[in-house]
């Protein structure tokens, strides 16, 4: 399902390049769950982020469901993360002038590839889903953090994706909401059958994952 | 459809999140829009009032006694009012070819004609009704009948009603017509009649005057208006008057219509300039503004990014943020200029048509594609400003953008 091969990305800084990912061979089967695991700075982000399109690699490849993502042209590529990608930040990530439906319709409609009333209907299921059924129209300022990072988790199913991205998504949470939000994510992985692959420094959610990442200093640990 | 009123909407909610700011560069935008608006229709108002005021008099050339003060615009439209006169049948003496009508007039400027007041300015003028052809195509409203011995023509300026009777050196004249508004002084203050009816005047002026004008004795004239025939030169007819006739002036209506409208028309290049650099400078500062807006929203746009959203689509958000903004301020800002219009019409245009220089506005069509071209012009400042930043943006990673780097 997933296959990178030699990955690597290198930013330039003003005391020159440093690499953040060295090299990193990786290989994901379908419908499985993934921890990425790693200290602080050790890449765990940057392969992340490559590996859904958010950052272009200094070099390799990546292949999702046989795609070569990285070779796609600009408008293959947003239409890639719009359809096959679900990312869930390390942060707060939706816009605060929308309410929170319309921040879960937002990838669907951006891509308008179901009418309007069909993408808020599955909006409304996926808020409902993710205990939010009485929270369509409030604003991000006004939902706790665990509701934002809910309504985060709706929107980035709202496409049915194949894989979904979590880059320590309950990082700022407490270890109660933690705890709902991973029950969360996993069962979208169970119950959808969707790819997940999460990036946590909790060892005990590590140690359900059917397959373990561990990174260190920019590389995957054998 | 769906994709741009979902940017529309976000765009708009982008300029009410930052009041203050969206405020602040609307009303940039107002007032130098505002400036264009008033600028432009002014500028446009007097060159139409000019236009219309000399392209309709007809004359190409007037023949006036040598010594006779000129007044451009009287010159222009009919004989200045002074003592200086010609003989009557000056031209036909003259045998000159390349004229086409030459229509002779006497004007007689007055206070005593006890028309409009005790002591009243009045230019009474007398043509010729057979050879007219700068009077009697600038009337724009007259009785339902033909004119008849008795009656008068008034300038535009003044107020009296068609079918009033009018009293000049205590002989009664019915107003049979008003001409049109043409910017030119004597025309808009004169009263027109046949010369037959001007010199039927002279006793009642003499009784009143205690002489008779030089250009009310039966074979003078004040001067003459002329038409080139077809395919005469001007510069031709002028040397042949000049050389056939002795002590006298040939004014070159066209030249002179030339030489106002080319100060006329250096005047509008400053302007346009003036209104090139304003727009550039506006431009300028939308851009820096937008550079900082846009730096400050690069992690969302790097969400959208992230989300699915492709380049077209964040620049086409950003782009309709700046021209709602921008555009909106031209819309203030032609607001806001009608208003300084109506300012210019209650002083410096009132001003002007009292002292006999009517103003001709442009007219209500052109006057609102001047504002539509504002309003557009200010979204494309906003458009033009906004898509280098907008673009530089759109081309980050999204990851870049969240991370702050874009």
């Amino acid at each position: 399902m997933l296959s990178c091969r030699g990955l690597r990305k290198t930013y330039q800084t003003d005391r020159g390049p440093v690499d953040a990912v060295r090299g990193a061979d990786l290989d994901v089967a379908a419908r499985h769950y993934v921890a990425v695991i790693g200290r602080s700075g050790s890449g765990k982000s940057s392969l992340m982020a490559m590996i859904g399109g958010l950052s272009q690699p200094s070099a390799g490849s990546i292949l999702i469901d046989g795609a070569d993502i990285w070779s796609l042209n600009d408008n293959a590529m947003a239409q890639f993360r719009n359809r096959r990608i679900g990312y869930i930040f390390q942060f707060a990530s939706l816009l605060p002038t929308l309410r929170a439906i319309d921040n879960v319709a937002l990838p669907a409609l951006l891509d308008r590839h179901s009418g309007t009333a069909d993408t808020y209907n599955r909006a409304a299921q996926l808020l409902t889903e993710v205990g939010l059924g009485s929270h369509f129209d409030a604003y991000p300022s006004e939902m706790s953090a665990g509701e934002q990072r809910r309504t985060v988790i709706a929107r980035a199913l709202i496409n049915d994706p194949i894989l979904l991205l979590a880059d320590e998504p309950t990082s700022d949470l407490d270890v109660e909401t933690e705890s709902e939000i991973m029950a969360l994510l996993l069962n979208v992985n169970h119950e959808r059958g969707t790819t997940l692959i999460l990036v946590t420094h909790n060892l005990a959610l590590a140690s359900e994952a059917e397959q373990v990442v561990q990174i260190a200093d920019g590389a995957i640990v054998p | 459809m769906l994709q741009h009123w979902l940017l529309g909407s976000l765009a708009l909610q982008n300029i009410g999140r930052r009041k203050a700011r969206a405020s602040l560069l609307i009303a940039a935008v107002a007032i130098s829009s505002a400036i264009v608006f008033t600028g432009v229709v002014m500028m446009r108002s007097i060159e139409t009032s000019m236009a219309v005021g000399f392209s309709r008099l007809g004359a190409d050339l007037m023949v006036v006694p040598q010594n006779a003060l000129t007044n451009i615009t009287a010159a222009l439209l009919t004989a200045e009012p002074t003592g200086e006169v010609l003989d009557a049948d000056l031209l036909d003496q003259a045998h000159i070819t390349g004229i086409g009508r030459a229509a002779p007039q006497r004007v007689f400027r007055t206070e005593q004609s006890e028309f409009g007041g005790q002591g009243e300015s009045v230019d009474l003028i007398g043509y010729d009704p057979g050879n007219d052809f700068t009077i009697q195509p600038w009337i724009n409203e007259r009785l339902g009948r033909p004119m008849q011995p008795g009656d008068v023509i008034l300038g535009a300026a003044r107020d009296v009603p068609l079918g009033s009777e009018i009293a000049l050196f205590g002989k009664p004249f019915r107003v049979y017509a008003k001409l049109g508004r043409t910017g030119a002084g004597t025309h808009e203050r004169g009263i027109f009649m046949p010369s037959a009816e001007l010199l039927a005047l002279v006793p009642a002026i003499r009784e009143q005057t205690r002489k008779t004008p030089p250009m009310l004795e039966p074979r003078k004239v004040s001067g003459f208006l002329i038409e080139l025939t077809p395919g005469a030169t001007e510069l031709q007819v002028r040397f042949a008057l000049l050389s056939h006739l002795s002590g006298t002036k040939v004014v070159a209506g066209g030249s002179l219509l030339t030489g106002i409208r080319q100060g006329v028309t250096a005047l509008l290049g400053g302007a346009i300039s003036l209104v090139s650099m304003m727009f550039a400078s506006t431009a300028l500062m939308v851009s820096v503004l937008f550079s900082a807006i846009v730096t400050e929203r690069r992690s969302e746009l790097g969400l959208l990014k992230a989300i699915g959203a492709k380049r077209s689509q964040i620049v086409g958000m950003v782009l309709i943020e700046a021209i709602v903004a921008t555009g909106g301020g031209g819309l203030c800002g032609v607001v806001f200029g009608m208003l300084l219009l109506r300012l210019f019409e209650r002083s410096l245009v009132y001003y002007l048509t009292e002292i006999g220089v009517p103003f001709l506005w442009l007219d209500r069509m052109d006057t609102v594609l001047v504002a539509a071209a504002c309003i557009l012009g200010a979204g494309l400042i906003g458009a033009i400003g906004a898509l280098t930043p907008a673009w530089r943006a759109s081309r980050h990673d999204p990851y870049d953008l969240i991370r702050g780097e874009g």
